[in-house]
């Protein structure tokens, strides 16, 4: 029982961490003006790695509501199903399209793919896509990102301001 | 085992994904290039000039990342706010009045 508890806890923090790094690093990326393009395609690429270790910290909740997805679930559960799935198409096309379009990346590996005017465009609009996508899955899952971040960041940050200083013994 | 097994199944639906798209785009812009002109199927693999590279360096890139980052959360956040706000305000509503004396 405690030991269950200890797994989840661990997994809380680890999805915390996970999430605010895919997040953090999401939103540097879409900007390759600013952050230039070597940065841009290196950190989108690393976050491929990034994402699937999401998909199995979610697993066995994408493993259940897959089975019942036919049947009775409620509203929210099934909007929320629906909307990841538009998440990993939106992000699938991401990663292709920018690929196709890679200065960086790819030329680096030694690789160099078919240009076609159509990839840039898609790029931008799988995008901008994916913001108000990655918005609504917040939105979403923000009791959860509100609850995680008051047990593991802000009371723990609390409890270290407000620790008082252990009694002066010596006379 | 059983995570590899997980990964590859991840990565598995990554590429079909991936294949549907790269098929879906290939065959639209194929029917598209037999009809556009030759400057609109090239537009991609034209020559580059200076200055037209998308990307900036120094202070002036810094402060343009920043205004994009905050630009980009302002976007999450506008879109978070109008779906929890209303929603807690609902919960609120419907919760019961636990201090009414009457």
């Amino acid at each position: 029982m405690i030991e269950n508890q200890t797994k989840t806890k661990n997994r809380t923090k680890i999805k915390l961490v996970v999430d605010v790094f895919i997040f953090i690093a999401f939103l540097v990326a879409m900007d390759p003006r600013s952050s230039g393009i070597a940065i841009h395609e290196w950190l989108a690429t690393s976050l491929i790695a990034v994402l699937v270790v999401h998909v199995l910290l979610s697993w066995d909740w994408i493993t259940r509501l897959t089975r019942r997805f036919i049947g009775k679930i409620n509203s929210q559960s099934r909007i929320n199903y629906i909307l990841n799935w538009l998440l990993f198409i939106a992000g699938s096309v991401i990663m292709l399209s920018g690929f196709m379009i890679s200065e960086s990346v790819l030329p680096f590996l030694g690789l160099s793919l078919p240009r076609n005017f159509a990839w840039r465009g898609l790029h931008e609009l799988s995008t901008n896509l994916f913001l108000v996508l990655l918005g609504l899955h917040t939105a979403l899952h923000w009791s959860w990102v509100v609850d995680a971040f008051k047990r593991y960041v802000f009371q723990p940050l609390a409890r270290m301001f407000s620790a008082k200083p252990g009694k002066d013994l010596t006379v | 085992m059983r995570t590899l097994g997980r990964i590859f199944i991840i990565l598995a639906a990554f590429a079909i994904v991936m294949g549907i798209t790269y098929v879906t785009v290939n065959a639209s812009t194929a029917s598209l290039s037999r009809t556009a002109p030759a400057f609109e199927r090239n537009r991609d693999n034209g020559p580059r000039f200076e200055g037209e590279r998308r990307e900036s360096r120094g202070a002036g890139g810094a402060v343009r990342l920043l205004f994009g980052f905050i630009k980009n959360v302002g976007i999450v956040a506008v879109i978070v706010a109008l779906i929890t706000i209303p929603k807690s305000l609902q919960k609120r509503k419907a919760a019961p009045v636990l201090n009414n004396k009457e």
